[in-house]
C-alpha cells in the first residue's frame, strides 16, 4: 500500500525486538497495525476492507507532526 | 554457514532475476547497545549475491544524523528500501524496524520484489480506494518472527 500511495508509509514492526513499542500500543495479540499511533486494526483482514478501515482511520485520527506539509 | 538453504538460495535468485529495478536496503545499525542489530546485518549480506540488482547501504545510527532524518528512523536496526532506475532514487516508504527474521523475512523479500518492480497485487478498484486518502498516515504493522 506504501508503494501504491505516496501518502502511507508502512513499517514492519518486530514486536518482541520492541517491547517499548509493544507496550505503548498495548501489542497483545499479531498482526495488528496501528495508524498514526492511535488506531487500531486487529489480524489480517481481507485487503478491501483493510483498505477502508485505514482510510476511516486516518480521518479520525491525529495528522503525524513529522510528516506535516 | 549461510543462512538461507542451497534451495531457497536458487528460488530466491529466480524470483531476484525478474527484478526490472534495483534495490537499495539502507541500513541503520550501530555496533553498541544493539542486541540484533549482527543479527539483522547477517541476513541483509545473503541477500546482494543473489542478484546484481541489490545493495546494501550501512549507516549508523549515531554518527549519521541526517540520513536518519531523512528515513525518519527512531530505531535499530532498521531497513529503508529504495529503488533506484534510470530516472534516478525512488523512495518506497516501506520500512523494517528489528532483524528481518523468520516471517519478516518473507514480508522483506515480498517487498524487495515489490520495490523492484512486480506488479502490486492491489486491484485497480483498491488502487483507486487508496487514492482517496488524503493526507499522510503511517501504518505500523507488528508481527513476531514465528
Amino acid at each position: 500500500m506504501a508503494f501504491e500511495s505516496p501518502n502511507i508509509t508502512a513499517i514492519a514492526v518486530e514486536a518482541t525486538e520492541f517491547p517499548d513499542l509493544a507496550r505503548r500500543y498495548r501489542v497483545s495479540a499479531v498482526p495488528k497495525t496501528v495508524v498514526n499511533g492511535e488506531g487500531e486494526i486487529l489480524g489480517a483482514l481481507p485487503p478491501d476492507a483493510f483498505i477502508q478501515q485505514v482510510i476511516d482511520l486516518t480521518r479520525a485520527t491525529p495528522e503525524q507532526p513529522e510528516r506535516q506539509p | 554457514m549461510g543462512l538461507i538453504s542451497a534451495p531457497d538460495q536458487q528460488r530466491l535468485r529466480d524470483a531476484f532475476a525478474e527484478m526490472t529495478r534495483s534495490v537499495r536496503l539502507v541500513f541503520f545499525t550501530q555496533t553498541l547497545g544493539c542486541d540484533t542489530c549482527a543479527e539483522a546485518k547477517r541476513i541483509l549480506d545473503e541477500l546482494p549475491p543473489l542478484s546484481d540488482r541489490i545493495t546494501i547501504e550501512e549507516v549508523n545510527f549515531v554518527l549519521d544524523a541526517d540520513k536518519v532524518k531523512q528515513y525518519g528512523i527512531d530505531r535499530v536496526p532498521s531497513i529503508a528500501l529504495v529503488g533506484h532506475d534510470e530516472s534516478g532514487d525512488h523512495e518506497s516508504r516501506i520500512r523494517f524496524a528489528g532483524a528481518p527474521s523468520g516471517y519478516e523475512f518473507s514480508a522483506l523479500i515480498h517487498a524487495v520484489l515489490l520495490v523492484g518492480g512486480r506488479p502490486s497485487s492491489l486491484s485497480a478498484a483498491q488502487r483507486q480506494q487508496l487514492a482517496s486518502l488524503e493526507r499522510p498516515v503511517v501504518l505500523q504493522v507488528f508481527s513476531t518472527p514465528t
